[in-house]
């Protein structure tokens, strides 16, 4: 038996593993929208800790960290630094968001949103940036996934090929079992992600140079410029501070509006466990550390991937590793890729029935399951094929897409925290702060001190919202309090309000 | 320690943060000495800042918890 039969065992074992687990837990959930998109708000925090972490890391923490590492140096750091400062606002927004949707009925951000802004226009709105945003995010996945299984095959099974094999066994888990099944499986997909990359992050840079001391020395002489921030950019050339920390702001901000993260503070059972979730999330974060290792030995290793992004599968089948660890590994990779996509599957499927098409069309609940469902393979399709056919422009469009999800932070601390807020003001504000974003992504020549262009917009947006509010009507007390006094502590530990 | 004071430290802290692990307060630490296990220092400092806010969340999640307690 040749090699690559081994690995490719391995890896439809654990794809397989994965399925079952993903289709028994769909079976623990009410069949309604609630239990659909909100797991009949049970999660506790063995679930919460592992979506938060899975969801994050993609596969472009397990590919693109190493391969930023192996190509741009400390550029990379940045990745590190995000993560921590973006979940901290969400040991305030989380539990206070999970309260306004156990007393509203919430299953979205942009139903929180357009709850205390009543506008169709805002919710529509929230949910074509969603959408626009996450195609290129799940196009991203999909070519993990291609990428890890080509390269560990040794090209007998095709990027197409392994793309569609997992996101089949994807596709069928959220069609089944909604976020349910997204939960369960990430904590199965986040254990396995996480041991995968402490024992080669561990282990490969002692198995070729001798110990991550003696790796840093050799590169201290052959490679100093990679060592410190902020790096080197695409070309080559040392990046600037400036577009080092607006990358690092602005997926800082960015971080919890995620619509598919954010929505996960109403699958919570209750404050505790999303308090627990954010105290615990800096564990997750510190797995980059070892991924940086693998691409800091891919430096001085001796033969080129591909691309950067080969960095990683290149030097696991370089370095004679026993077949089953490589189709572990390879699993790892899957998991990366699957755990990110599956929560992107559904919610671009939940939002843009939700928010995209109910506050205009009267639909029952089962109606509503069965439009998210047909979405969620159509999403997928039309992924994989933007995936298969145009690989180039996914840089520009990810880019895009960190952009718009930054444009949802005004509107939603706004919503929460500040009475005086008005419908027209964060319309207003919203419609701005994209058409910045757009500008300068588009004219990325104009950018004050090469400041991302999330930012440049969040700035115009914020200002806009402020402006107008102040301009028009306030709000009735009554409504505004409702939304930005939700009472602190109303329960005790692991009693949720309920009413 | 109320629960509003240990909330303000904690906000406090993060908005350190964001300024030390970007420009300006980043650019002094950003450098390959003093080694630490041997990582250059540029990779150890950001990786401080994430032990130490774990610290502190959990240092904030106590404080609250005991308040609610009362």
């Amino acid at each position: 038996m040749e090699r690559w039969h081994v690995v490719t065992a391995v890896v439809l074992g654990y794809l397989l593993l994965t399925l079952v687990i993903g289709l028994l837990a769909g079976r623990r959930v009410s069949e309604s929208v609630e239990g659909y998109v909100a797991a009949d708000r049970q999660f506790g925090l063995l679930t919460m800790y592992f979506i938060t972490g899975a969801t994050i890391f993609s596969a472009f923490a397990f590919l693109g960290g190493p391969g930023w590492i192996y190509s741009r140096g400390g550029a990379a750091f940045y990745i590190l630094s995000y993560g921590v400062l973006g979940i901290a606002p969400w040991y305030f927004i989380g539990p206070k968001a999970g309260r306004l949707g156990r007393r509203f009925g919430f299953v979205t951000q942009a139903q929180l949103v357009a709850g205390r802004f009543p506008s169709r226009g805002l919710s529509a709105l929230f949910a074509l940036i969603t959408v626009a945003a996450f195609v290129p995010y799940l196009m991203v996945q999909m070519s993990g996934a291609g990428i890890v299984f080509n390269v560990v095959t040794e090209g007998h099974v095709s990027f197409e090929a392994g793309a569609a094999l997992a996101y089949g066994v994807v596709l069928i888990y959220v069609l089944s079992g909604g976020v349910s099944a997204v939960g369960w499986t990430n904590v199965f997909q986040g254990i396995v992600m996480m041991v995968l990359a402490w024992a080669l992050g561990l282990y490969i840079p002692t198995h070729l140079y001798g110990g991550i001391g003696d790796m840093f020395d050799r590169l201290v002489e052959a490679r100093p410029e990679l060592l410190t921030a902020p790096g080197l950019d695409a070309a080559g050339r040392p990046w600037s501070w400036g577009a080092y920390s607006s990358a690092v702001l602005s997926s800082a901000v960015g971080f919890v509006m995620w619509p598919h993260l954010f929505m996960k503070s109403f699958t919570s059972r209750d404050d505790e466990t999303l308090r627990r979730t954010v105290v615990l999330f800096p564990t997750f974060q510190l797995f980059l550390i070892p991924l940086f290792l693998v691409g800091f030995a891919g430096v001085l290793f001796g033969s080129a991937p591909e691309t950067p992004d080969h960095i990683m599968p290149h030097i696991v089948l370089s370095t004679g590793l026993p077949a089953l660890v490589v189709g572990l590994f390879c699993a790892g990779g899957l998991a990366a890729s699957m755990s990110t996509g599956d929560g992107l599957l559904h919610g671009a499927a939940s939002i843009a029935v939700e928010d995209g098409l109910l506050p205009f069309v009267k639909l029952n609940d089962s109606q509503r399951r069965f439009l998210m469902r047909a979405l969620v393979v159509g999403v997928g399709a039309l992924a994989y094929y933007l995936a298969i056919v145009q690989k180039q422009s996914l840089v520009a469009l990810l880019l895009m897409g960190y952009g718009l999800i930054d444009q949802l932070a005004p509107p939603v601390y706004a919503a929460l925290f500040w009475r005086r807020a008005t419908t027209p003001g964060v319309l207003a504000g919203l419609c701005a702060g994209i058409a910045t974003n757009v500008f300068f992504l588009v004219r990325a020549d104009l950018r004050p001190f090469d400041i991302h262009e999330g930012i440049l917009g969040m700035i115009v947006n914020a200002a806009v919202l402020v402006a107008v509010s102040l301009a028009t009507r306030p709000q009735p007390a009554e409504h505004a309090d409702a939304f930005v006094s939700a009472p602190e502590y109303p329960m005790r530990k692991g009693v949720g309000v309920r009413t | 320690m109320s629960v509003a004071t240990a909330r303000r430290l904690a906000i406090a802290f993060f908005v350190l943060q964001a300024v030390a692990v970007t420009y300006p307060g980043f650019v002094p630490f950003s450098r390959i000495e003093p080694r630490v296990l041997g990582l250059p220092f540029a990779l150890v400092w950001p990786t401080a800042w994430i032990v130490v806010s774990g610290l502190v969340l959990w240092a904030l999640h106590a404080v609250e918890s005991r308040r609610r307690e009362d």
